[in-house]
């Protein structure tokens, strides 16, 4: 029982991570319909930059988490300008093409920067939150970190915050415009370009806090991005890809899965369980679990 | 379109000299490179070295440029010719490779046997694939294909009692033989990726320039409307797929004799990303293109390779520009190297 | 058709320009002695490549500063394999086919070294790794060598090492990198515990690339061990460790040679205290001369050497001595290199083995090395010591 609910535990935080991913490549699929390669990258940056600006800066903790999401925020958005915005109407497949270039170019950036060895939070820097022997006992025997509970919560709280974002403010709506149909949403006066800048704001800042929290729970590495990136990207799948609840909700489905798949079925199929999932879901129904079923998109 | 159908047997107008020139390269490539590699030892005999690459290392390389064009021929079949997106080619290079691999390791079957045994696998697992696909299109279609990829990547790294090695490794993998005389240097697996490549050519070509052909570029322009003009999309769908994958698998099968050990890292996922960059790179729907593409970026890594080695933390720089060359070919040129601008 | 004209042409200039060798000296006054080291210097495994660099460098600069081989310079060029088979065959191929190399130490992944090993077998040039540690690596090749143990003596050696001194832990759980070096490891373990009898309770793999092992290690801790085998490479040992103690696990935790690693202690921070692991080669036990490369290494690049560092200074040093010992400026390079291998094979009993920092090397018939024992170090208040109690003969 204890094994249990501590697996759901760990699949819970490691679906709020997932979730937190997701959404940044949803987001861009929905207006794009581009998959973003280097989105996990970005993530990866996000980790790296928090810990360049603490233990080179020394700069506190609290005041390197918002910076970092700025700064991949920034990255994000120039990403998106120098590689992605010159290639609007071009074919489709130039497009992924150069987000798998720029996913490429910036994995080997990191590596020539920080080396490929694992990195770590110094513990010493941490606020107590982060500390891993600081945990609640549950009953049975269990142990809930309080870094769990705080990655659950700052999931939760994100995601509400972006729904809310999405469905209530001015930006949102021009956002839902976009994904809807760029060409009449441009013709009502909404900046596309912008409103795609600031989604690539959004979904990079989002993962830049996504890679802090892996980042303090476990280690930076410069290939951190894709295996995270691709469970992300299998969450997004799951949630019907341009939907972001779906993508939340997907988070969650794909990381509790890949949990109890590897601590009850076998675990050298860990990484498997996400892709498993993702086929049955597009074979049986493609519009993913929360999408609408609109049939096949082209 | 020129006035005439091109069927791809007329011949007579091939034969100019440059073509011919260019036939006897390719056919006594080998020659020269051993030629090179013989002035280099007898140099070295009076202890002069010359900067040059040997022959061997530069046959290898060609060889591995040859097989990287099959293979984006084979792709190039699905996501040129169809318009499917196919992000997991790599599964049946996979598949060709270890059934190969494992008949002539482990069952000790002949590579003659072993090889079109291969192609066969693959052409049923493309078949497989295909089935409940065809109905996909697009980013489903795309995001499937990569998941079977992974699938596959993952069961060679965990099955061992079936691959006989852990990661995926098989070893000594016999090479090809004839009556007692063993093809395993590098000149006999260029010839011998030669054949395989004009071979492959040819069929695509002919396919490509056939019924057939014409009814996937249909299907790629407009499904609908090809289905409305009595096209049956999922037959020539699913002959599109098994016919690609029978060549990625064609092309598994060489490796693995070429190799002689191959583990699971050989079918990553970056691989298909590779080969669907030479296809995009020389431009898709067309074999020339796919054929520069291939020449391109599998010899571009070896290329970067002694510019970037000296301070090792700039090793890396070798696929940073990597990337940085895909993002600017997309940019200035986005239909790929050899499309003409309409 | 003028298409595939140009492709020929750039294939063939792409291949002549790539195959230019790094260094371009003019005319060296003194005469080079080239050896390559093929190590994974990018990818996933460069922090050991960066560690071999290091310990080849050292090794290259102390043999110049004594007056280099005979008089003659010893130059190393290193050669990145990216710890993939693919690029390790061309490597290989790219090495074994230029004249001025002599020899080559490498490939570090055993999966590299089985890349290289029919190309340099063909081409006949001594390939001798410092850390292919699977069984298989130098069967069938005369021209393979290795100067360190190989997997199943490490995997039976930590399961007679737990059975016979450590005899309060009654359960053991293995948790293993599913690689060729985690899994073939923990082949030859779970192969041996059962011949002796360990009471195995759980057997639960991980992918190298992942950082997190909560699931894995949860369903470990529900079975209870005393002791917990981790067979893999220090980055994820170091995060198992400290992840296993955060959820609880108060097991002991044992390695191999792979966690035999600086970079674990910071990574496993305090969690890392009390690990035992198995190494081919420990500084803390080792002779004056292993003191003396450590404090060597340090000076030279400002950090502490590792066991992979020290078996590339060793490995360099067997090259050299073999090359002191047949070089012949008059001989062809066939020649001269074929002279390196039959002395690699004559160091084939302990009278005749070479003296290195790591200990006695010598071969056995296939090249693997026989002799070398495996240390026991464990973690006591964050540094890396001998282990109170030693198991050194198996039989």
């Amino acid at each position: 029982m204890a094994q249990f609910l501590e697996q759901i535990i760990n699949g819970l935080v490691l679906g709020g991570i997932y979730a937190l991913i997701a959404v940044g490549y949803t987001m861009v699929y929905g207006i794009i319909q581009l998959i973003n390669f280097a989105h996990g990258e970005i993530f990866m940056f996000g980790a790296y930059i928090a810990l360049m600006l603490i233990t080179v800066f020394g700069i506190p903790f609290w005041i390197a988490l918002p910076l970092s999401m700025v700064l991949c925020a920034i990255l994000g958005m120039l990403i998106d300008l120098i590689a992605y915005r010159p290639l609007r109407n071009a074919p489709r497949l130039s497009a992924l093409i150069t987000a798998i270039g720029v996913s490429l170019a910036l994995q080997n950036l990191a590596r020539m920067i920080w080396s490929a060895r694992d990195r770590q939070f110094p513990p010493e820097i941490l606020p107590t939150v982060f500390q891993g022997q600081n945990a609640f006992l549950l009953p049975g025997g269990a142990t809930l970190p309080y870094r769990d509970v705080f990655v659950i919560l700052l999931a939760l709280v994100l995601m509400i915050a972006l729904n809310r974002l999405i469905h209530l403010t001015k930006i949102g709506k021009a956002m839902r415009a976009c994904a809807q149909n760029p060409v009449a949403a441009n013709l009502m006066g909404i900046k596309t370009n912008q409103v795609i800048a600031i989604t690539f704001a959004i979904g990079s800042a989002l993962g830049a806090i996504a890679g802090i929290m892996v980042g303090v729970s476990e280690s930076v590495t410069p290939t951190m991005g894709y295996y995270k990136g691709v469970a992300a990207f299998a969450a997004a799948v799951l949630g019907g890809i341009g939907n972001v609840t779906g993508a939340m909700l997907g988070g969650i489905i794909i990381g509790v899965a890949e949990v109890f798949g590897a601590g009850y079925i076998s675990s050298g199929y860990r990484l498997a369980i996400a892709y498993i999932i993702m086929i049955a879901v597009i074979i049986i129904r493609p519009s993913g679990l929360f999408g609408r079923s609109t049939g096949h998109r082209a | 379109m020129e006035g005439q159908r091109d069927t791809g047997l007329n011949m007579k107008n091939k034969l100019t000299p440059k073509n011919i020139i260019l036939g006897l390269f390719v056919c006594f490539l080998p020659l020269l490179m051993y030629g090179i590699d013989a002035i280099s030892l007898f140099l070295s005999r009076s202890d002069i070295y010359l900067d040059l690459p040997s022959g061997d290392y530069m046959l290898r390389i060609i060889v591995r440029a040859y097989l990287y064009m099959l293979l984006a021929i084979g792709l190039n079949i699905v996501c040129g010719f169809t318009g499917q997106l196919d992000l997991g080619y790599v599964g049946f290079y996979l598949i060709g490779g270890y059934t190969a691999g494992l008949l002539m390791a482990r069952l000790g079957v002949t590579y003659w046997i072993a090889l079109p045994l291969a192609v066969v696998n693959g052409a049923l697992w493309g078949l497989l694939r295909g089935a409940p696909t065809l109905r996909l299109t697009g980013d489903y279609f795309a995001i499937v294909t990569f998941g079977f990829a992974e699938l596959l990547f993952r069961i060679v790294k965990n099955e061992e009692w079936l691959i006989g090695g852990p990661n995926g490794l098989v070893r000594d993998i016999p090479p090809p033989a004839i009556f007692g005389m063993i093809f395993n240097q590098n000149w006999h697996n260029y010839y011998h990726v030669l054949i395989l490549l004009i071979l492959v050519v040819f069929v695509t070509y002919r396919l490509q320039h056939s019924r057939v052909g014409r009814a996937w570029v249909a299907i790629r322009e407009d499904e609908q409307a090809a289905e409305s003009m009595g096209i049956n999309v999922s037959r020539y769908k699913a002959l599109a797929f098994t016919v690609s994958a029978a060549i990625g698998a064609l092309g598994g099968g060489f490796i693995a004799q070429f190799q002689v050990n191959i583990s699971a890292p050989f079918f990553e996922f970056w691989e298909s990303i590779f080969i669907l960059c030479m296809v995009v790179l020389g431009g898709m729907g067309s074999i020339r293109g796919s054929m520069i593409g291939a020449a391109i970026l599998g010899s571009l890594g070896e290329v970067l390779r002694p510019g970037f080695i000296i301070p090792y933390q700039f090793g890396n720089a070798r696929y940073l520009i990597f990337g940085i060359i895909l993002i600017l070919l997309m940019r200035f040129r986005p239909g790929g190297l050899t499309l003409r601008k309409a | 058709m003028r298409n595939c004209i140009i492709i020929l042409l750039i294939v063939g200039l792409v291949s002549v320009w790539g195959c230019q060798p790094a260094s371009k000296d003019k005319q060296e006054p003194q005469r080079e002695l080239k050896v390559a080291v093929a190590a994974p210097f990018t990818g996933n495994a460069a922090a050991f490549g960066e560690m071999i660099k290091r310990g080849a460098e050292l090794r290259e600069k102390e043999i110049n500063e004594a007056g280099g081989i005979n008089g003659m310079k010893l130059t190393l060029i290193f050669e990145d394999d990216a710890g993939k088979d693919a690029e390790a065959s061309l490597v290989a191929e790219r090495i074994a086919n230029n004249l001025q190399i002599l020899a080559v130490v490498g490939h570090f992944n055993s999966s590299c070294s089985l890349a290289g090993k029919p190309i340099y077998k063909r081409a006949g040039i001594v390939e001798l790794s410092p850390g292919s540690t699977n069984v298989t690596v130098c069967q069938g090749s005369d021209w393979t060598f290795r100067n360190l143990y190989r997997d199943d003596f490490q995997g039976q050696f930590i399961a007679r090492y737990i059975d016979e001194i450590l005899t309060d832990l009654q359960s053991v759980a293995v948790f293993f990198d599913n690689d060729d070096y985690g899994r073939g490891l923990r082949n030859a373990f779970v192969e041996e515990s059962q011949k002796i009898g360990l009471n195995l309770v759980a057997d639960e793999a991980y992918e190298r690339d992942s950082t997190n092992f909560k699931a894995q290690l949860t369903s470990i801790k529900a079975k209870n061990p005393d002791a917990i085998f981790i067979s893999g490479l220090y980055g994820q040992a170091g995060l198992i460790v400290k992840q296993g103690r955060e959820a609880g696990i108060a097991a002991q935790f044992f390695g191999a040679d792979g966690v035999d690693s600086p970079d674990f202690l910071t990574i496993a921070g305090p969690a890392a205290e009390g690990t035992y692991l198995t190494t081919p080669f420990t500084f803390g036990a080792a002779g004056e001369d292993a003191q003396q490369m450590a404090s060597n290494f340090e000076a030279l690049h400002g950090v502490a050497p590792d066991t992979w560092a020290a078996l590339t200074y060793d490995a360099v040093g067997m090259i050299a001595e073999a090359l002191e010992k047949t070089y012949n400026s008059e001989a062809s390079v066939a020649d001269n290199r074929k002279a390196i291998r039959d002395h690699l094979a004559s160091l084939d009993t302990p009278e005749e083995g070479y003296m290195g920092v790591t200990g006695l090397t010598y071969f056995d018939i296939n090249g693997d090395t026989v002799n070398k024992p495996a240390y026991v170090k464990i973690v006591k208040n964050g540094q890396f010591v001998a282990a109170d109690q030693q198991l050194l003969d198996l039989n």
